[in-house]
């Protein structure tokens, strides 16, 4: 897959007097696997919203998929259907994302929301129900679910449009470790699926298995951009970008001592 | 010295009172609507019919029941709905408890008036006050309290019978409004939610409560969660929204209903419908 997904230039974002983003320069190719790490507050889910079209950048320009991200375009119908149809953001609280009064409802929404036929609907269900191992919850309402239920179901219901870009904000926040590693199964898997995934975590223990490339957030601005190795391995900047503690006197640094939640 | 406990409560009787209240009155909101989703799973006759024909045939048994001018009728349409949940796993002192009681007191307060005041035979004298109760007043007040109970059993029985889920896509499939049926849906969903909050930070305020509260902290308190609450389903409605749109959602609802009438439905359906028709037909 060639192309571009993402490519944001000098772009900036502010929630009335706070600015979230500032000047952030960046450009994701189609296909690519991309961590972007951060402390809270580094604006990692304010940038997936933009990248989501959800929020507008009030500087610089942003483009996704070759076009424009702008307010003024995306209220054109078919602007917005074409990207809707090809980008998915799965939230970080899945019970924002999780709506509908059964977890099957939660699965048909998207696909009948971008105009699906009913049988394509009902088929991709099945599928996604196998997938995810959820079919012995498809009746279930979603607040019945544990939080690792939820949060599977929250990715299914995305991934079950076959989005192009799959954006995921902290998919492994106030999980148990094995719904965290069920999750983490779950990204791996994608690896050879040719999908463009940006993931906004601080959960360092997992970004090697999901991501190739890390972007690092600090206070609104790109601090770093590379192979996942090389940043995770630069003690100082995971430290200067408050993703590690300061080491204590006489214990090792430790690049996973933020990792998990 | 009293071993410290951490139980429910360890607190003052005014505290208890309180604090506790509220959190007894938040769970047992949520064990009502528990209990309703237990009886719609259980086998019974109304569980095990179409959805859409439980809905069309309460919505006939409710005009039957505000249609009839007989009392006979009326009492032959509330013994129905007592025989209805009886076959489908729901007793007496479970509708009596959920239904018949709340609905005496309200609407027996409403119509207790028009006991005294509708003109007609006077039937007996109040000691004290000396107003006449007259015939024609018991039998209006009997009429609209044996309506509202009815209803409300019959209204009861869908609910209790159906997956909320259920239920909604029913209304959407008999042509009600996708808006309408997504914002029922919607609220009962993000009602656990909202109960959750509510329940955490009443917890949260109890396991810092020193002392017993004033009665003006008692409101304070009680002023705070609600204003805390408000904020949050503010802000989760917009995030939800934001959720719908990201999602492809543009003003318009899409279900997906796969419900199917076997005979045994159009069957129960054609009993319902016969009622309020065979009523009308009487009436002209």
């Amino acid at each position: 897959m060639t192309g571009t997904a993402f490519d944001f230039r000098d772009v900036g974002y502010a929630y009335r007097s706070h600015r979230a983003l500032d000047g952030v320069s960046l450009r994701i190719d189609l296909g690519e696997r991309v961590a972007l790490l951060g402390a809270n507050g580094s604006g990692k889910s304010t940038l997936l919203r933009l990248m989501d079209a959800l929020a507008f950048a009030d500087r610089g320009a942003a483009f996704a998929l070759s076009a424009p991200l702008s307010e003024s375009a995306m209220q054109e119908e078919a602007v917005n259907f074409a990207f809707r149809r090809r980008v998915g953001l799965v939230f970080q609280n899945p019970d924002v994302q999780l709506f509908n009064p059964t977890v099957l409802d939660e699965l048909a929404f998207g696909p009948l929301q971008l105009g699906w036929e009913k049988p394509r609907v009902r088929a991709a269900i099945a599928v996604a129900l196998a997938r995810f191992g959820l079919a012995p919850l498809a009746d279930r309402s979603p607040h019945r679910l544990s939080g690792g239920e939820k949060k599977r179901v929250a990715l299914a219901s995305i991934l079950i449009t076959e989005p192009e870009i799959l954006l995921l904000d902290e998919p492994t926040a106030a999980l148990d470790p094995a719904s965290r590693a069920d999750l983490v199964g779950v990204l791996a898997q994608e690896r050879g699926s040719g999908r463009t995934i940006v993931v906004a975590t601080h959960d360092l223990d997992i970004v090697e298995d999901i991501a190739d490339r890390a972007i690092v957030l600090d206070q609104g601005a790109v601090a770093a951009d590379g192979p996942v190795a090389e940043i995770l391995h630069d003690i100082g900047l995971m430290r200067r970008s408050h993703l590690i503690f300061e080491p204590r006197r006489g214990r090792p640094a430790d690049p996973t001592a933020m990792g998990g939640s | 010295m009293a071993e410290p406990s951490y139980g429910r409560c360890n607190c003052g009787t005014r505290r208890r009172g309180f604090v506790n209240g509220v959190v007894v009155a938040l769970e047992a909101a949520e064990s009502h609507f528990l209990e309703a989703e237990r009886s719609a799973a259980r086998r019974g006759l109304l569980q095990g019919l179409d959805p859409r024909i439980k809905v069309a045939a309460t919505l006939a048994l409710v005009v039957g029941a505000t249609a009839t001018t007989s009392l006979a009728v009326l009492a032959l349409l509330f013994g129905l709905a007592v025989g209805l949940a009886a076959l489908s796993g729901i007793g007496p002192a479970r509708l009596s408890r959920t239904v018949w009681l709340g609905v005496l007191l309200f609407t027996g307060a409403v119509v207790l008036p028009a006991v005294f005041l509708v003109p007609g035979d006077p039937i007996a004298r109040l000691p004290l006050v000396g107003w006449t109760m007259t015939l024609q007043g018991l039998r209006s007040a009997a009429f609209v309290l044996g309506r509202a109970e009815t209803a409300a059993t019959l209204a009861f029985l869908l609910v209790s019978t159906t997956p909320w889920p259920h239920v909604l896509k029913a209304l959407a499939s008999l042509g009600v409004p996708a808006p309408v049926v997504a914002i029922l849906g919607m609220t009962h969903r993000y009602v656990f939610v909202l109960l959750q909050s509510a329940l955490q930070l009443v917890e949260a305020r109890r396991s810092r409560i020193m002392r017993s509260m004033t009665a003006s902290q008692r409101r304070r308190t009680l002023m705070s969660v609600v204003g805390v609450l408000l904020e949050r389903s503010l802000a989760l409605s917009a995030e939800v929204h934001m959720a719908m749109i990201a999602r492809g959602y543009r003003g318009e609802v899409r279900l997906l209903h796969d419900f199917r009438a076997r005979p045994v439905d159009w069957a129960f359906l054609s009993a319902a419908v016969a009622v309020p028709v065979a009523i009308l037909a009487l009436r002209a």
